[in-house]
C-alpha cells in the first residue's frame, strides 16, 4: 500500500491537518462532532474509496473493485485526517482572514486540493466562495472559488446525479450548525452565486476578460431549465458575439497556440467569442432564431479553434433540424470566403469531425435538390475530408458517405452510401486544396492528436481520385498499425462498410458491379486534366503501396479484388492480443461476408476465437447478435449464419444467452423461407446432440464437439440452452414443417392403413423429413437428457403431437406411452441415454406424462366413437339428430378446450375428431348459430399464447420480430426500417405459411397412402354390409389400433439404439401389459408384426385391422397378452365387437368442487358412471350436466363409491 | 458524450472519477468493469500504451502512466479515437503537472491541479481544451490568448 511505501495518498492528501499552516493553527479546532468522516475514514488509509466508508454510494463500488482491500488495515496514520467540516470550517475562517496572502497559500494548498475530493460542495461554503470571488486577487484562488461555483451550480442536489465523482460529501444537515447565518440552502445561494457570476460575465473590462471567461464558464453549469438564468446567458452571449463581430473579422492565428501572433485586441475578442460559442453550444438549441444561426455560422470563423469546433458542432445540428436555412447560411458567411475549406486545415480534430457531419447533411439534405452547385461544395469538402491526417477525421467522413450517420439511418441512404463509395470521385477545387503530410499521419496513428498541419505552398492541380481506392488504402494502412484504438475503428469502419454493401445488395437499384474498376471512372473524369504532372501523385495517402492511378491499365484493381485485399487485412487483425479488436474484427468479417463466397475461412477463426477462455460472454453475445443483424440485412445467408451460431452453442454453452441463440433461430426460422426451414431447425437439433456436460463423456462422446462445460456453471448453462433448444423445437417444429393438423389433407385414419411398421415409418418420415427429424431428436431428449430437459421435451413433443396430422400423432403417442413405462424398461435404454443413468425410476415423468397421455387417449377415443356413429348413420341411412349432434359438439369443444390447456391451436379450424368431423360440426354450429370463434376466450388465448399466431390463424405469427424484438435493446437500425428482410419475412408469413413443402410432392409415398386411403374406403364399403367387420374396421382410427405395429416405430428408430421402447401401447390401465411386456422379448414383437406384413401380404390389412381392434379394447380396459397376440388378434376376427367396457357406475359420497378445468363439480349423492381412473382421480361422467354445464371431469376417487 | 474519465492506482483504487449523464447505480458497474480492465491488461503494459474495449455502443480507452491508470468511457462521436485525443490530452497534463510519469504520491500532491485541469479538458461530458499551454494557462486563470 502506499501508505506503507512511505509515499502520500488520497488520505495523505485529506488527513494533512490545515492547522499546521502557520498563522491559523489558533483557526482550526478539531471538529469531531456533527462530521461523520474521521472515524471511518481513518479504517483505510491509501485511497479515494478508503474514506468513502461513509458514503453509501461510494462503499460499494470500493468493495467490488478492490476485494483485497476489504481487510481492515490498522490505524497507520499519525494525523487524524481532516473532516469535511473541518476543511469547510476553514473556509470560512479563512475567507474572512485579515491576512490575505498567507490564507491564500493555504487555501491553495490545503483547503481547496481536499475539498476536491468530495463529489459535491454544500451550499453552506457559497457565502465564503463568494467573499473570496470578491475579494481574492489570488488567481490561483480565483480560479478554485469559480470550480467550487461551478460545482455548486451544477449540483442537482436531492437527485443524487452529481456530476463529478469522488467521495459523497457528508449530510448537509449535519453541517447546518457550522453556518454562521444559520441554515443555507441551495435555494438560497444559487441566486446569489448566478447574480454575482452572470455581473461579471457581463464586464466588458477588457482587463478582467479572462475572469469574465471563467465566470462565464461557471455559470454555464446553472440549471437551464430557470428561464431566468436561461435569457439571462443568452443575453452574455449574443452580446459577446455582437460585439465580437462588429468589430470585424479577427486576423487568423494559424496553427500555433499560445504565440501571440495577433495583436491583443483580437486575442481578447478571438478569447471572448470563444467562451460565447461554448457557452451557447451547452444552451438550448433555438431553431427557427435567424439571430441565434447566425452568430454560430459567424463563430465558423472564429479565431480559436475551439471556439470552431463549437461553432461546427451547433451548426450540423441546426443543419439536422433546418437544412435550408443553415445551408443558405454558411454559403453566405462560410462557404464563399473559403472559411470552411480552412477548418479543413485547422488544429483541432473534433472541429473536423462536425465539419464532416455538417458537410454530409447538407450534401444529402434534400431541400437543396433545387441547388446542386451548393451540394457539391459541401459534398467535395466531405470527400476532401477522407485525407484528413486523422483517423477519426477520415473515418467519420467514410461513416459519412456510407450514410452511417445516426443509429436512425434508413437502408436506402446506406446502399445510397454504398454506391457512392464505390462510384464517386474526388475532384479538388481550384481553390487551395488541403494537403496533409503523409509522414505525419502516420506518425500521429489515431490515438495522438495530429500536430499542426504543415502548410505547403500553393499546391497544383491534382488528379481527381476515386474514392473507393482512397478510403481502401486509408484502411489497410490503418489495419497495420499498431495503436489498438485505430484498429477497433477501423474494424469498425469496415462493419459499417459491410452493412452498407449488403443493403445495396438487397435492394433493388442499388446493384454495384464489384468486378468494375473505379480507376477507370477517375480516367474518365480527369480526361481534361490530362496534361496535369504525372508525378503528382497522391502522396496524401500513406505507405502507398499502389501504382499511381496514372500508371498502366493493368496495374487497376476492381473493387472485388480491393475488398478482398481489406478482407485479409481485417483478418490478420485477428491476431491481435486485445480481444475488444479481435471482436471487432470479427464483426466486420462477418458483416463483409458475402452469400456466395466460401465461409470456411471464418468460421475456422471464429471456431478458434472461440476456444480462447479470455473471451467475455457480453462481447459473444454481441457477436450473435450480429449474426441476428447480418442475417436480417440478408436472409440468402441464414444457413451460413446458423452455422456460425451453432459454433457458439457448441464451444461456450456457458457464455451466451440462449435468449440471444433463441432469437437469431427464431428470426432464421421466419425469415429463411420454405426451403431453407429445414436447415433451420438442424441447427437447433444440433444443440441437442451435445453431449451432456461431463467430464466422462467430453472424453469419449464427439471428440469433435467437445463442449466446454467441465464447470457446473458451464454445465447449467448448457443445460439451459438445451432446454430453450427443446422449447424452440416443440414450438416450431410444425411451422418448419408445414405439418398441421388442421391443413393436413390425410385424414387420421389413414395413417392406419399403412400397417406395415416399415412403410408407415418411411412414409412419415419421407412424407416430412423435418418434421420426423424433430420428433426423432426430442424422442431422444425425452429419454437422455436431465429432468429439466426431458420434462421440456415431453412438453415439446405434446405440442407436436396436437398440431401435427397422422402419423406423426400416433408416433408420439406410441412413444410417450413407451415413456411413462419406461421403468420396467430402462435396462434397454442405455444406448439412448447417452450414458446417463436414469435411475431406479425411469424417466421420472410419469406426472407430466398421464395428463398428454390422457388427452390423446380422449382424442382417439373421441375420433373411434365418432367414425363408429357416421357408420350406423349412414348404415341406417339416418339423419344425425340434434341430439346426438349436440354430443359431437360438446365432445369437440371438450377436446378443444383441454388441447388449449397444452399448446396454442386456432380454435376455428382445429378439430380434435378429424376431418370428418368438421361436416357435422359446422351444421350443429349453423342450425345453433355458434360462432366458430367464441373459442377465442379459451385461456391460451387469454394468456397471450395465441399472440404467438396472428388473427387470421395462420400459422406462424405474421411480424412479431419487427416491432417487439424477444430480448430488449436488440433491436438494430436495419431492423427497425421496413426493410426487404422484413418485408421478405413478412410476405412469406402472409403468403407462404401453409405451403407445404415441396418434398411432399415429390413423394411417391403420400400417394402410397392415398392408396390405402382408397383400400380402406373400399374395406369400409365392403364391410358395412357386415355389421360385425364394420364394427372392427370402425376402431381404426384409435391409437391402440397400432399394436400391431409398434415396432414400426422401434425399427425406425433402431439405429438410435432403443429398439424395445416402441414395443408396444396402453391406456393408463398398463400394469397387465407392463408385467407381460417387460418378460417378453421385444424383437419377437417386431418380428410377429413383420411377420403378419410380409408373410400374408394380402391379409395385412385385415390384421392390422384386428390388431386395432385389440388396442381399442385395451383401451376400453381389457388387456391382452401379448404372447398371444397373432391367435388372440386371428381369434378375435370373427368375434363379436365388443363396444366398451362394461359401465361402473358410483356415487358421489361429498360434495366437491372443481379446482381446474378438467376436474367436476360434485353434488354428494349425484349418480356417476365412472369411466376411468387416474393417478387417483375418476373421470366420470354425469347423468345430466351440471349447473356449471360439465358433465364429465376428473373427481377423487375418496370422494365417490364404487 | 464523455460519460467518465476514471483514475485509478496501480492496485486498483479509484484516485478521482468524474461521470457525466450516468446514474449512480451504473457507475457502480462501470467502476468495476473498468478496474478489471484495468487489472486484466495494465499490468506489464508500457507507459501510454492504449488500449480499447468496448461495450455495445460504449467505447473505452485507458492507458497506464506511471503508477496512475487512466480511464476514458464514451459513446456517439466520442468513439475510440476521439476517446484517445481525450486520453493524451489528460496524460499530458498529469506528465506536465506532476512531471514526467507520475507516482501515486505526486499524483496527489497535485490532486487539485489535477481536478482544475480536468475541468479544463472535460466540461459537462464534452472534449473542451487539448492544449497543454491552453489548459495550462487556464487553470491559472489567464487568458487563453493575450
Amino acid at each position: 500500500m502506499a501508505s506503507q511505501d512511505g509515499s502520500t495518498t488520497l488520505m495523505d492528501l485529506i488527513s494533512s491537518d490545515p492547522a499546521s499552516v502557520p498563522g491559523n493553527a489558533s483557526s482550526l479546532p478539531v471538529l469531531g462532532k456533527g462530521a461523520p468522516e474521521p472515524p471511518k475514514a481513518s479504517r483505510k488509509p491509501g485511497a479515494l474509496q478508503s474514506v468513502s466508508a461513509v458514503a453509501a454510494e461510494s462503499l460499494s463500488p470500493a468493495r467490488l473493485l478492490s476485494p483485497v482491500k476489504t481487510s481492515i488495515v490498522p490505524i497507520a496514520k499519525k494525523k487524524k485526517p481532516v473532516s469535511y467540516s473541518q476543511l469547510a470550517r476553514s473556509l470560512h475562517e479563512l475567507a474572512a482572514a485579515a491576512d490575505q496572502k498567507s490564507s491564500s497559500t493555504q487555501l491553495v494548498h490545503q483547503i481547496f486540493p481536499k475539498l476536491a475530493v468530495y463529489n459535491s460542495v454544500d451550499p453552506s461554503l457559497a457565502p465564503s466562495l463568494l467573499m473570496l470571488h470578491q475579494q481574492s486577487e489570488d488567481r490561483q484562488v480565483l480560479r478554485y472559488v469559480y470550480y467550487y461555483l461551478a460545482r455548486i451550480l451544477s449540483d442537482s442536489g436531492g437527485q443524487g446525479v452529481a456530476p463529478g465523482g469522488g467521495i459523497s460529501t457528508p449530510n448537509w444537515d449535519a453541517l447546518a450548525d457550522l453556518n454562521a447565518s444559520g441554515g443555507v440552502t441551495r435555494a438560497d445561494v444559487v441566486p446569489r452565486v448566478i447574480e454575482q457570476l452572470s455581473k461579471e460575465a457581463a464586464n466588458a473590462d477588457v482587463e478582467v476578460h479572462a475572469k469574465r471567461v471563467a465566470a462565464l464558464k461557471a455559470l454555464t453549469y446553472a440549471p437551464t431549465s430557470n428561464d431566468e438564468v436561461l435569457n439571462r446567458l443568452y443575453e452574455i452571449v449574443f452580446g459577446i458575439l455582437e460585439k465580437v463581430s462588429d468589430a470585424g473579422k479577427v486576423k487568423r492565428k494559424k496553427g500555433m497556440f499560445g504565440r501571440q501572433t495577433i495583436d491583443k485586441e483580437s486575442a481578447v475578442r478571438s478569447n471572448l467569442q470563444y467562451a460565447a460559442l461554448s457557452t451557447l453550444r451547452r444552451l438550448p438549441l433555438d431553431p427557427g432564431n435567424p439571430a441565434f444561426l447566425h452568430r454560430a455560422v459567424q463563430g465558423i470563423a472564429c479565431a480559436d479553434p475551439v471556439g470552431v469546433r463549437h461553432a461546427l458542432a451547433i451548426v450540423s445540428e441546426l443543419a439536422t433540424r433546418e437544412p435550408y436555412a443553415v445551408a443558405m447560411a454558411v454559403d453566405k458567411i462560410a462557404l464563399s470566403g473559403g472559411t470552411l475549406q480552412e477548418v479543413l486545415q485547422l488544429h483541432d480534430v473534433l472541429a473536423r469531425v462536425y465539419l464532416a457531419r455538417l458537410c454530409f447533411i447538407l450534401s444529402r439534405a434534400r431541400v437543396l435538390d433545387e441547388r446542386p452547385d451548393i451540394r457539391s461544395q459541401y459534398q467535395t469538402i466531405l470527400y476532401q475530408l477522407l485525407l484528413d491526417p486523422s483517423e477519426r477525421v477520415c473515418f467519420e467522413a467514410i461513416m459519412c458517405i456510407l450514410g452511417k450517420f445516426d443509429s436512425n439511418e434508413r437502408l436506402e441512404e446506406r446502399a445510397g452510401g454504398w454506391v457512392m463509395l464505390t462510384t464517386a470521385i474526388l475532384k479538388f477545387p481550384d481553390a487551395p486544396a488541403p494537403v496533409s503530410n503523409s509522414s505525419q499521419q502516420a506518425k500521429d496513428g489515431a490515438g495522438v492528436p495530429s500536430k499542426a498541419a504543415k502548410e505547403r505552398p500553393a499546391s497544383r492541380p491534382r488528379r481527381p481520385q476515386a474514392l473507393f481506392k482512397l478510403v481502401m488504402r486509408r484502411l489497410e494502412s490503418a489495419f497495420r498499425s499498431p495503436i489498438r484504438p485505430v484498429l477497433h475503428a477501423a474494424a469498425r469502419v469496415v462493419q459499417e462498410m459491410g452493412k452498407s454493401r449488403a443493403a445495396a445488395y438487397s435492394l433493388r437499384g442499388y446493384a454495384v458491379d464489384e468486378d468494375s474498376h473505379p480507376d477507370t471512372l477517375v480516367d474518365n473524369a480527369s480526361s481534361d486534366l490530362a496534361n496535369s504532372e504525372l508525378e503528382q501523385t497522391d502522396a496524401e495517402v500513406p505507405r502507398n503501396k499502389v501504382a499511381p492511378l496514372s500508371s498502366a491499365s493493368g496495374g487497376k484493381e476492381s473493387i472485388h479484388s480491393m475488398l478482398s485485399s481489406l478482407k485479409e487485412a481485417v483478418r490478420t487483425t485477428v491476431a491481435c492480443e486485445c480481444v475488444y479488436v479481435r471482436g471487432a474484427a470479427i464483426k466486420a468479417l462477418i458483416w463483409m461476408q458475402s452469400p456466395h463466397e466460401s465461409f470456411d475461412e471464418l468460421k475456422a477463426i471464429i471456431a478458434g476465437e472461440l476456444s480462447d477462455p479470455s473471451w467475455p460472454a457480453s462481447l459473444l453475445n454481441e457477436i450473435l447478435l450480429t449474426l441476428h443483424a447480418r442475417f436480417k440485412a440478408t436472409p440468402d445467408m441464414a444457413v451460413i449464419l446458423l452455422e456460425l451460431a451453432t459454433l457458439f452453442a457448441t464451444k461456450v454453452p456457458g457464455k451466451i444467452d440462449s435468449d440471444v441463440l433463441q432469437l437469431l433461430w427464431k428470426t432464421c426460422l421466419l425469415g429463411c423461407g420454405p426451403s431453407g426451414k429445414h436447415t433451420a431447425l438442424e441447427a437447433v437439433t444440433v444443440v441437442l446432440d451435445l453431449p451432456p456436460p461431463q467430464p466422462a463423456s467430453m472424453s469419449t462422446y464427439h471428440s469433435n464437439k467437445r463442449v466446454m462445460a467441465a464447470d457446473p456453471k458451464s454445465a447449467l448453462a448448457l443445460q439451459k440452452l438445451v432446454q430453450a433448444a427443446v422449447w424452440f423445437l416443440g414450438e416450431n417444429a410444425n411451422y418448419a414443417a408445414s405439418e398441421y393438423a388442421w391443413e393436413s389433407v390425410t385424414p387420421p385414419g389413414t395413417a392406419l392403413m399403412m400397417l406395415d411398421v416399415d412403410k408407415m415409418v418411411a412414409a412419415a418420415s419421407s412424407r416430412n423429413p423435418t418434421l420426423a427429424g424433430a420428433l426423432t431428436r426430442l424422442q431422444r431428449c425425452a429419454f437422455g437428457g436431465s429432468w429439466e430437459v426431458r420434462v421440456v421435451a415431453a412438453q415439446a413433443l405434446i405440442t407436436i403431437a396436437i398440431r401435427s396430422g397422422e402419423p406423426y400423432r400416433m408416433q408420439v403417442y406410441e412413444f410417450l406411452q413407451a415413456l411413462a413405462q419406461g421403468a420396467s424398461r430402462h435396462s434397454s435404454l442405455e444406448m439412448a441415454t447417452n450414458g446417463e443413468d436414469q435411475g431406479a425410476s425411469g424417466t421420472g415423468l410419469s406426472s407430466i406424462l398421464s395428463p398428454m397421455i390422457r388427452l390423446l387417449d380422449d382424442v382417439y377415443k373421441a375420433q373411434d366413437e365418432l367414425i363408429r356413429d357416421m357408420r350406423n348413420h349412414d348404415n341406417k341411412k339416418q339423419e344425425w339428430s340434434d341430439d346426438e349432434l349436440r354430443k359431437l359438439y360438446e365432445t369437440h369443444e371438450r377436446l378443444l378446450d383441454l388441447v388449449s390447456l397444452f399448446c396454442y391451436v386456432p380454435r376455428a379450424k382445429y378439430l380434435p375428431l378429424g376431418p370428418t368431423s368438421s361436416t357435422l360440426i359446422n351444421i350443429y354450429r349453423n342450425r345453433h348459430r355458434i360462432d366458430a370463434s367464441s373459442g377465442f376466450n379459451d385461456p391460451a388465448v387469454a394468456t397471450g399464447i395465441s399472440d404467438l399466431l396472428n388473427s387470421q390463424l395462420q400459422y406462424p405469427p405474421p411480424m412479431i420480430e419487427k416491432d417487439e424484438p424477444l430480448v430488449a435493446g436488440l433491436s438494430d437500425g436495419l431492423w427497425t426500417g421496413s426493410t426487404p428482410a422484413v418485408d421478405m419475412v413478412n410476405e412469406f408469413l402472409v403468403g407462404a405459411g401453409t405451403d407445404a413443402p415441396d418434398v411432399e410432392e415429390e413423394n411417391a409415398l403420400p400417394r402410397t397412402s392415398i392408396s390405402y386411403d382408397d383400400m380402406w374406403a373400399k374395406q369400409l364399403l365392403e364391410a358395412s354390409e357386415n355389421e360385425d367387420v364394420e364394427l372392427q374396421s370402425s376402431g381404426s382410427s384409435s391409437p391402440e389400433s397400432v399394436a400391431s405395429y409398434s415396432t414400426t416405430t422401434s425399427s425406425h428408430f433402431g439405429g438410435l439404439g432403443y429398439p424395445s421402447l416402441f414395443g408396444g401401447s396402453s391406456t393408463t390401465n398398463y400394469s397387465p401389459w407392463e408385467k407381460q411386456l417387460s418378460s417378453q422379448p421385444t424383437g419377437r414383437v417386431s418380428n410377429i408384426s413383420m411377420d403378419l406384413s410380409s408373410d400374408q401380404p394380402p391379409d395385412y390389412m385385415g390384421a392390422s385391422r384386428m390388431g386395432a381392434q385389440r388396442q381399442s379394447d385395451t383401451f376400453m380396459g381389457h388387456s391382452d397378452s401379448f404372447d398371444n397376440l397373432p391367435d388372440d388378434m386371428m381369434g378375435r376376427v370373427d368375434d363379436d365387437y365388443q363396444p366398451q367396457e362394461t359401465p361402473q357406475f358410483g356415487k358421489a359420497l361429498y360434495d366437491f368442487t372443481a379446482g381446474g378445468d378438467e376436474e367436476l363439480n360434485l353434488t354428494a349423492g349425484e349418480e356417476l358412471e365412472i369411466e376411468y381412473e387416474v393417478d387417483g382421480w375418476f373421470h366420470v361422467r354425469k347423468r345430466k350436466p351440471g349447473r356449471d354445464g360439465k358433465i364429465s371431469g376428473l373427481v377423487p376417487v375418496l370422494y365417490v363409491t364404487s | 458524450m464523455l460519460m467518465c474519465v476514471l483514475f485509478t492506482n496501480t492496485a486498483g483504487n479509484i484516485l478521482l472519477e468524474r461521470f457525466q449523464g450516468v446514474q449512480a447505480e451504473e457507475r457502480l458497474h462501470w467502476r468495476s468493469f473498468l478496474v478489471k480492465l484495468g487489472t486484466d491488461n495494465l499490468s506489464g503494459a508500457h507507459n501510454e500504451e492504449l488500449f480499447v474495449a468496448s461495450h455495445k455502443s460504449v467505447y473505452v480507452v485507458y492507458t497506464a502512466i506511471g503508477d496512475i491508470s487512466v480511464f476514458v468511457v464514451g459513446k456517439d462521436e466520442y468513439d475510440e479515437l476521439a476517446l484517445a485525443e481525450v486520453l493524451y490530452a489528460i496524460t499530458s497534463c498529469v506528465k506536465d503537472i506532476c512531471q514526467k510519469a507520475p507516482t501515486e504520491r505526486a499524483f496527489l500532491d497535485k490532486y487539485g491541479r489535477v481536478c482544475l485541469c480536468l475541468d479544463e479538458i472535460v466540461f459537462e461530458g464534452t472534449l473542451e481544451h487539448t492544449d497543454k499551454d491552453r489548459i495550462r494557462r487556464l487553470a491559472r486563470l489567464k487568458p487563453i490568448a493575450d
